[in-house]
């Protein structure tokens, strides 16, 4: 995603004569960007998504930039006449990818999600919350460029709902947005760089004060090479212990994450340990 | 878009719910047409068939993704492309049917007028009969386009509105397939081969404008 998908006094109708679902949205989504999107049951939530997707058309304003998108929807059919390997070659082919990629990312994907067991099985025979693992594989597959969640956590077993955490830190790592709407406060807790309110059809940032980060976190302690600096960490609280020792706070959907940073970096930095703390140490510290 | 072509010529082959219309025509087929009939006059039977069945495919290819898993393609490719490719493969589906159906006939037909005293000559009575099945199968995916979602979005209208559309392409004059079927009826009277040319470009046109048409409303058009 290199430029910003951006809405422009949008305004969404289903009827020439309807009310207005949504109206004057004016809303930025930049590269790299966690927005979460909250609202109550019928404010035009759903609407905003299927806008950012590209799935709907608004009636008027402009949406500009469209990057790659991937969608996953609430709740996904499993009313599909294929496997979900076969289902997720077809659709990796169709967001982009070469067969043999797709469905080498197809296998990836199913593997992450604890879905290998029922990897070639028809999928009308899948229980709901294996079609909802195909769905969201389905989004992930091309590593797009904007990835629109409307509930996708809803009905995903306790690894699979980790997983997705996990794979969202990594999009917007990788410099893809993440767009995402979910009933459960908790989800990604502290993490959103925005969080708007659906209300009235209209779309209002959430300024309040974000807390410090709640919920459970990972501490690394790492040892840098001499000399070496803290690469850019998004999210992480550091610490300097001793002099090129720091310790590292995360929230636990972003530890992946921050270990390949410090992994792959050039020179690569010492992992001595990591530990979990269900609050951030800084905040223990201060209670 | 050819990832999205296979994608959904998959769909329609696997949900098997390609085979009502492919077996419907075969049986008005096999009632209608019998070996050693004038070839022009079982031609243009079997294109008239084909444009009820080619709307049916749309419908068929237009429904065969529950809405969620339509939102996940439209996300991808845009809903405009994604319904092109529907209605591509349920064009193909039919063109496909149609040439079939006009290689056998051909085969099976008395290469004669209707009164069986002048020879027709077989390849070009082949070649009109697959010219007017196609423009059959074109004016069938627009009465398709037209009268299945985003145009019209309940059954209870869409399908009325089909067979009155598909039955009205056959009998008004003016439409290409009723002049590409009444063409090859003339010709087998008279015991000459004229192609259907113009019917043909009458119907992509008329095919062309009714995708352009509906795949513009599917992102304004509520699921």
């Amino acid at each position: 995603m290199h430029r910003a998908l951006r809405l422009d006094k949008v305004g969404r109708r289903y009827n020439l004569r309807g009310p207005w679902v949504l109206r004057n949205v004016d809303l930025t989504i930049n590269p790299g960007d966690l927005v979460r999107v909250e609202g109550t049951n019928g404010t035009g939530k759903s609407t905003l998504l299927r806008l950012l997707a590209g799935i709907d058309a608004p009636t008027e304003g402009r949406i500009t930039g469209r990057p790659r998108t991937a969608y996953v929807p609430e709740r996904f059919p499993s009313a599909l006449p294929f496997t979900p390997v076969g289902y997720l070659t077809h659709l990796g082919a169709v967001h982009g990818l070469s067969r043999p990629a797709a469905a080498r990312a197809a296998e990836d994907w199913l593997h992450r999600f604890g879905a290998t067991p029922y990897a070639r099985t028809p999928m009308s025979q899948l229980s709901k919350g294996s079609s909802q693992k195909v769905a969201v594989a389905q989004a992930l597959l091309a590593d797009p460029e904007l990835l629109v969640l409307d509930e996708a956590w809803t009905g995903l077993d306790a690894a699979a709902r980790a997983e997705l955490e996990r794979a969202v830190a990594e999009r917007t790592a990788a410099g893809g947005a993440v767009v995402f709407v979910d009933h459960d406060p908790d989800r990604l807790a502290g993490v959103p760089d925005a969080t708007y309110a659906v209300r009235e059809g209209a779309l209002d940032r959430r300024t309040e004060q974000v807390t410090a980060p709640t919920g459970p976190h990972v501490v690394v302690e790492v040892q840098g090479p001499p000399g070496g600096r803290l690469p850019d960490l998004p999210l992480a609280a550091a610490e300097e212990t001793v002099p090129g020792a720091y310790r590292v706070t995360v929230p636990v959907s972003h530890s992946d994450v921050l270990l390949r940073t410090l992994l792959t970096a050039r020179p690569s930095w010492h992992v001595v340990s990591v530990a979990r703390a269900d609050i951030p140490l800084d905040q223990e510290g201060r209670a | 878009m050819t990832a999205l072509l296979r994608h959904q010529a998959a769909l329609l082959l696997r949900s098997q719910r390609w085979l009502p219309p492919f077996i419907l025509y075969a049986v008005f087929l096999g009632v209608g047409v019998q070996g050693g009939q004038p070839v022009l006059d079982s031609l243009g039977y079997a294109a008239a068939a084909l444009l009820p069945v080619a709307a049916w495919l749309v419908r068929i290819c237009v429904s065969a993704e529950p809405p969620a898993a339509q939102h996940c393609v439209a996300a991808a490719v845009g809903p405009g492309r994604a319904h092109l490719a529907r209605l591509l493969v349920a064009l193909g589906g039919a063109a496909v049917l149609g040439a079939v159906a006009t290689v056998v006939l051909t085969w099976i037909s008395d290469p004669v007028s209707s009164d069986h005293q002048t020879r027709v000559p077989v390849l070009p009575a082949g070649a009109a009969g697959l010219l007017a099945a196609l423009a059959c199968a074109l004016l069938g995916t627009a009465v398709g386009a037209l009268t299945a979602w985003p145009v019209l979005r309940t059954t209870g209208r869409a399908v009325p509105a089909l067979l009155l559309a598909a039955l009205l392409s056959l009998v008004v004059s003016g439409s290409p397939a009723q002049a590409a079927v009444s063409g090859l009826v003339a010709g087998s009277r008279s015991g000459t081969v004229d192609l259907p040319v113009l019917p043909l470009a009458g119907s992509a046109l008329l095919a062309a404008v009714a995708t352009v048409a509906a795949c513009a409303l599917t992102s304004r058009r509520s699921p």
